[in-house]
């Protein structure tokens, strides 16, 4: 890629005072935390409450004995592919609420098939179940979701206006079905996806029709994740009871609550083990493909798969890196730092376009190779070294990645990306991951901190291994996958090499096409098609999320 | 027994050939500097100079071991027998042409020092041993070629700064300032210990190593110096270990002409 084409290049301008390609600066001028506005806001907002609550609170002078963080240039972070500039603490979740409600978007969706529901009314019950009495029960749903009664008399019922953004939507494959359902509660395959994608998709989903339940915000952020499918559960056997007048505790009612808790419902994420203990829809138990479909960036660019990975790259990098490894995993504040390196100031994108460019160059395309040795190793090898000899030409981009885990994370992630991108296939989109990693740590005599070293040493092994007590098909994997259950700063690439595979293919998805379709949602709060740019809004506190508790607490 | 001769490193750079070198410990390393041993021992600030060394146990002499076939073959160190603490000096190198890189410098231990525990990351280079062993070990890691005052620090907490340009004077940076330049006499003092607490009195460790000096002598591959894109050798080798690696994950069976 020529010098004036770098992508880095504008924010490593911004970033520092001098060159990108200059070797020496100056150090301990900068008055220490002082320089930075957030920090400033931080101690003023400190001083005040430490002085209401009586108890010390936050003071940076007590950082490291009384040398405070900003000895070097306390540089600001451009959300890549926007032109929206923040400081590092904008980036963190506590005081990002676009990533706040990214995850609770995702936490708060359970899928649930209508089909076994309707099978029961029809031929168990005799009751006819037509557009119209499918419209009707959807119209019953969408009161109880949210949480009200639709059966028992003096019951307790949440107020609107603190569960507004909890609905009921449905879609299905069969157009004829589409054309029946009230527009207010379809997701409109034909509308939402280009048309490629979605003949695609409702080739795969057929004539059957899933509901995508979203519960209240509130609820995600008070309860867990396995609140998610028992409340949606619950109201949609309340519904099915209310909208068919069922008797309420039939025999058959309880095949809609073992239809909705069990046999057609959909989590977004996998219980998991007893080793890291959670119920399911939490962030460890969301497979790489799965938020690769959860991403929507498709269906806004679907001839760019390399920007559609990066999009997908970056609500990774949010939900694994900073949300599971971040907090659930270590506690601690010291992951975001870390994670933002692969969708922060467009270094990323630089990799992955030029491993694009190389390849379409040399291999007429993408998806047009077939995966073999001399490909993972060409392709793989070349991003690796492009990479690489960026942070060498330009001292100010080695400083801005200032950790080897950073810049193993983003050179690998170029070298994934683009393998995937030849070959069309995750799994030697993995391979070439590897291998970078090995090329990196010969390179510089250096990668990242012990245990991304010792994963990546041994992830050639697993990389091919699909028995199942040692590896996964590589889009079902994820922070669960026994070897990545401490692989901080990997997952975000990860999920882009999926994506890149299927997206250098043309696919509409990636891994499961219900998923796809149920975050094509224009009601949603978060934006999943341009995940990047909703960050970017966070971070200048321009976004507005759910779950606002106003109503219910004094006036401030 | 088949006569094993180690091969250390492939490549056919001179980076491969100086990575061989530090590694082989047949290599006399160039001494450059004296740092009294006393001097040490307050950069690493352990232990104040001339105070016994603290112990975790009695001598083994004393202490009896029970019969064990290791026990037999392995010799214990000095400070082992002794029972001394386990303490650390620990290291970072600058990107910049530092002499070592962190894996060359765990490496380069593990082939020439006994009773060593070297952890490796991208900033620092942890090596822990028995108090007595680890000055030994320290003597050697600070008065020689692989030590360049400029470019390579001591620092046990805060290593920040291998990544990061350099300042004015050429010196990597550092938060804790532990480290300064004196420009009368052209030398890097230490005022601080590794840890960052204040030493009674400054410590001269020598002048930084001129530039072209460390690019002759450094064990890093760099674009603006000796590319790895050139040494087809070393990258060959890296492709065809994780080729191996990969199909012996797949299926060991199929794994053929090693």
């Amino acid at each position: 890629m020529s010098e004036e084409k770098k992508m880095f290049l504008e924010a490593l301008r911004r970033k520092f005072k001098e060159s990108p390609e200059e070797k020496q600066t100056k150090f301990y001028i900068y008055d220490g935390w002082k320089q930075s506005k957030r920090k400033r806001e931080f101690v003023e907002a400190a001083q005040k409450i430490a002085k209401e609550r009586t108890v010390p609170f936050y003071n940076p002078d007590l950082h490291l004995g009384g040398i405070p963080l900003g000895q070097r240039v306390l540089m600001p972070y451009r959300l890549s592919g926007t032109d929206i500039y923040c400081e590092g603490d904008d980036l963190h979740f506590i005081n990002n609420a676009a990533m706040q409600q990214m995850w609770h978007d995702i936490r708060r969706t359970v899928i649930v098939g209508l089909d076994a529901a309707h099978t029961v009314l029809q031929k168990r019950l005799g009751k006819e179940v037509t557009p119209e009495t499918v419209n009707h029960y959807l119209e019953v749903l969408n009161h109880a979701l949210p949480g009200a009664a639709v059966v028992q008399e003096h019951m307790v019922e949440t107020h609107p206006g603190l569960v507004s953004d909890s609905y009921v939507k449905v879609f299905t494959g069969d157009d004829e079905l589409a054309d029946e359902i009230d527009d207010r509660f379809l997701i409109d395959i034909n509308k939402e996806f280009p048309a490629e994608h979605a003949a695609q998709l409702k080739a795969a989903i057929g004539k059957r029709i899933y509901q995508v339940c979203r519960m209240p915000t509130l609820v995600a952020m008070t309860c867990d994740g396995g609140t998610m499918s028992r409340w949606a559960a619950m109201q949609i056997s309340m519904s099915m009871i209310n909208a068919y007048k069922l008797m309420a505790g039939e025999a058959a009612v309880g095949e809609f609550a073992f239809a909705a808790k069990h046999a057609e419902v959909i989590e977004m994420g996998t219980l998991m083990p007893w080793r890291r203990a959670r119920g399911p829809n939490e962030p460890g138990g969301i497979p790489l493909g799965y938020m690769a479909d959860i991403c929507q960036a498709s269906r806004v660019k679907p001839d760019d798969p390399v920007w559609v990975a990066l999009e997908s790259i970056s609500m990774a990098a949010v939900l694994y890196d900073q949300f599971w490894f971040g907090s659930y995993m270590s506690g601690g504040v010291g992951f975001t730092q870390y994670a933002t390196c692969t969708y922060t100031d467009n270094i990323l994108d630089d990799f992955c376009y030029y491993g694009a460019e190389y390849v379409k160059k040399k291999y007429g395309g993408f998806a047009k190779a077939k995966p073999s040795w001399d490909v993972i190793n060409d392709v793989a090898t070349e991003v690796t070294l492009y990479g690489l000899e960026q942070y060498e030409r330009y001292p100010a981009l080695m400083e801005t990645h200032f950790g080897g885990s950073q810049r193993a994370a983003v050179v690998a992630a170029g070298a994934g990306v683009s393998v995937s991108l030849v070959t069309g296939h995750s799994t030697a989109g993995i391979n070439g991951w590897y291998l970078s990693q090995l090329l990196h740590k010969e390179e510089m005599g250096r990668l990242g901190f012990y245990g991304y070293d010792c994963q990546d040493q041994c992830g050639s092994a697993n990389s091919f291994s699909w028995r199942s007590d040692e590896g996964l098909p590589f889009n079902l994997r994820g922070v669960n996958y026994p070897n990545y259950a401490l692989n901080v700063g990997h997952q975000s690439a990860y999920c882009g090499i999926v994506s890149a595979a299927h997206g250098g293919r043309g696919d509409a998805w990636t891994t499961n096409p219900l998923i796809k379709v149920a975050f094509a949602d224009k009601d949603l709060k978060f934006d999943f098609t341009h995940p990047r740019l909703c960050f970017g809004k966070g971070a200048l506190r321009e976004f507005m999320p759910a779950g606002e508790r106003d109503l219910i607490i004094p006036s401030h | 027994m088949v006569d094993y001769k180690p091969q250390y490193y492939p490549g056919g750079s001179k980076i491969a050939a100086n990575r061989r070198k530090y590694i082989d410990p047949k290599y006399t390393l160039r001494k450059l500097r004296t740092i009294s041993d006393d001097d040490l021992v307050r950069l690493m600030g352990h232990r104040v100079p001339g105070e016994a060394y603290k112990s975790v146990h009695p001598p083994l002499e004393e202490l009896g071991e029970p019969a064990c076939p290791i026990r037999e073959l392995v010799e214990p160190t000095p400070g082992a027998k002794a029972g001394d603490r386990i303490r650390y000096i620990q290291f970072t190198d600058s990107v910049y042409f530092a002499p070592l890189t962190p894996y060359m410098r765990a490496w380069m231990g593990h082939m020439r020092y006994r009773g060593v525990d070297i952890g490796v990351l991208s900033g620092r280079v942890p090596l822990e041993a028995r108090e007595r062993d680890l000055e030994k070990v320290a003597k050697d890691l600070v008065e020689t070629e692989i030590f360049d005052p400029a470019r390579v620090g001591i620092r046990g907490a805060t290593v920040h700064g291998h990544a990061l340009r350099l300042d004015e004077n050429g010196l990597m940076f550092d938060a804790l300032r532990r480290f300064q330049y004196d420009k009368n006499k052209g030398e890097v003092v230490y005022v601080k210990d590794q840890v960052g607490v204040p030493l009674d009195r400054p410590i001269y460790v020598g002048k930084p190593i001129p530039e072209e000096e460390l690019r002759r002598i450094t064990s890093q591959f760099r674009v603006d110096g000796e590319p790895f894109r050139n040494d087809a050798e070393l990258i060959q080798f890296v492709q065809r270990i994780h080729m191996l690696r990969t199909e012996a994950g797949f299926d060991p069976n199929k794994v053929k002409d090693i």
